[in-house]
């Protein structure tokens, strides 16, 4: 049901406002994206036809707290395939920066641990220019989890099969035991000061 | 066209999980008497995760400005890292405020649009160019070989460089190569799953066994792909999967640059052909 009350008229402009967001109002809700989506197979409530649809509509908190958003591949075939160049794919991306950084704000509550992962992820870039595995995995499972040693079993988990795999292929030595640094880490720094989403 | 010097973009994955990727891949150029130059102290691409396109050109700015001072077009054998460095290259020619922005932060960001950023598969093909290679060819690949593209070979439009439905460079290569692609149309383009991995890897998972499946029914010796993450799930975690989803898939996953090398001569050893997962024996076999 559509709450006309709880509509936000200014939604589609902050959307636009987003980088990637530009193309949102040449939607016509053809459905293409929808139906060439391969995640349609796995989540039967998927659908960024009707995240572009409510989002128009000005439906800010539905769309903004909606779980489907974080089980976008960013595999681009909406991108590649709709008429109307909407570029939803990174329109998505707009969409759950957007979210994000209403979640950080206490507004919403995102029930995905992806945001969780893609932090973890940039903050390895922040310190050394470079994914270091080992600090991602060691940041991601214990927030996921909720707590340190919960984390620890949960990596161990997933990783002690395939650690051992590339361990045995030489492609998880001692050295992987350690971040590979830019050397230039200042402007690493600068960069994620002045363009990161802190 | 002549190719005989590229800056070179080797990614994160290059000295861990995808390490056969950068042997091969440094092998190969060599043999073909491409110089590659290491970008001197590259930074990450940002991968998927950094999903701020403004994050993603800074970052990029960073690497493409380094090869821009050696006057070197720049080439990288992932995927994902190509799609990062070509977006941001196009925003960055483009915009001449984002190019000050991004400067701004740093000197060392100062970019001036004029190098290109170019996959491996694409260099191969429509740079070297096939006569040239078949020159240089010296072995046949006596294989059958599922040709697998992934997302950003061919997608989105502005960074793809080959059809977006129906992609063929590696195909071609791989016929050159004296390999028989077997059908495989209706996966060579679809998600490998590799991004929702750590989130949502019952999803990643199922994705993945699909590729690996229709490969091993339509009689495949080998998948062969561009990407260290596509690599990492097809190949990497393909125990894993067989174990969860309780099958048994049992299919070597080379990455296009070993099955070029191998095509020119190149020890099996020097292409890192024992660093892939699944053992990739039979295969060596098949190469006469
Ligand atoms: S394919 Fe494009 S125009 Fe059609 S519904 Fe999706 S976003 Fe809208
Ligand atoms: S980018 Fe996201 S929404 Fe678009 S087709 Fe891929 S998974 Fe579906």
């Amino acid at each position: 049901m559509i709450k006309t009350w709880e509509l936000d008229p200014n939604f589609k402009e902050e959307i636009m406002n987003e980088r990637g967001g530009e193309h949102l109002t040449a939607c016509f809700q053809c459905s293409t994206c929808t139906l060439g989506c391969p995640i349609i197979d796995y989540v039967p409530t998927y659908n960024p036809r009707k995240i572009i649809q409510m989002s128009l509509l000005g439906m800010r908190k539905e769309v903004l707290s909606n779980p489907d958003l974080w089980v976008c591949l960013i595999c681009q075939t909406c991108t590649a395939r709709c008429p109307q160049d909407v570029r939803i794919s990174d329109l998505l991306g707009a969409i759950r920066r957007i979210a994000d950084k209403e979640a950080e704000a206490g507004k919403i509550k995102i029930e995905s641990s992806r945001p969780i992962f893609d932090k973890a992820f940039q903050h390895q870039l922040a310190k050394y220019g470079r994914l270091y595995d080992m600090g991602l995995a060691k940041e991601y499972y214990p927030k996921r989890e909720g707590s340190f040693f919960k984390g620890m079993m949960a990596m161990m988990n997933d990783y002690k099969d395939f650690g051992m795999r590339m361990f045995k292929k030489g492609k998880m030595g001692p050295k992987a035991m350690f971040p590979e640094k830019v050397k230039d880490l200042a402007v690493m720094k600068k960069i994620f000061e002045e363009m990161g989403e802190k | 066209m002549s190719v005989t010097k590229l800056a070179y973009y080797p990614g994160c994955p290059s000295d861990a999980t995808a390490m056969e990727q950068d042997m091969s891949t440094k092998a190969v150029f060599e043999k073909l008497g491409v110089e590659l130059v290491e970008v001197e102290d590259w930074n990450c691409c940002g991968a998927a995760e950094v999903e701020d396109p403004e994050l993603v050109y800074a970052l990029n700015a960073r690497n493409l400005a380094i090869a821009e001072k050696e006057g070197l077009d720049i080439v990288t054998p992932c995927s994902i890292c190509y799609y990062n460095l070509e977006r941001s290259n196009q925003a960055l020619k483009a915009d001449e405020g984002l190019r000050a922005k991004v400067k701004g932060i740093d000197s060392s960001l100062d970019y001036n649009g004029k190098i290109k950023a170019k996959h491996v598969l694409d260099v191969f093909v429509n740079d070297i160019g096939l006569e040239e290679l078949s020159s240089k060819i010296s072995k046949k690949l006596n294989l059958k070989i599922a040709p697998y593209y992934g997302c950003y070979i061919s997608r989105p439009p502005e960074t793809g460089f080959d059809d977006p439905d129906d992609p063929d460079t590696m195909d071609k290569l791989i016929e050159l190569m004296g390999g028989e692609i077997v059908p495989f149309s209706q996966m060579k383009t679809l998600c490998c799953g590799g991004p929702l991995m750590m989130t949502r890897s019952d999803i990643a998972f199922d994705m993945a066994m699909k590729i690996l499946d229709t490969a091993k029914s339509a009689g495949a010796d080998c998948i062969a792909l561009a990407c260290p993450l596509c690599g990492m799930m097809l190949d990497g975690k393909q125990a894993d999967i067989e174990k969860a989803l309780h099958v048994e898939i049992d299919m070597p996953v080379v990455y296009i640059t070993q099955l070029l090398g191998l095509a020119l001569g190149i020890d099996a050893n020097e292409l890192g052909l024992n660093k892939n997962v699944v053992d990739t024996k039979d295969i060596l076999g098949k190469v006469v």
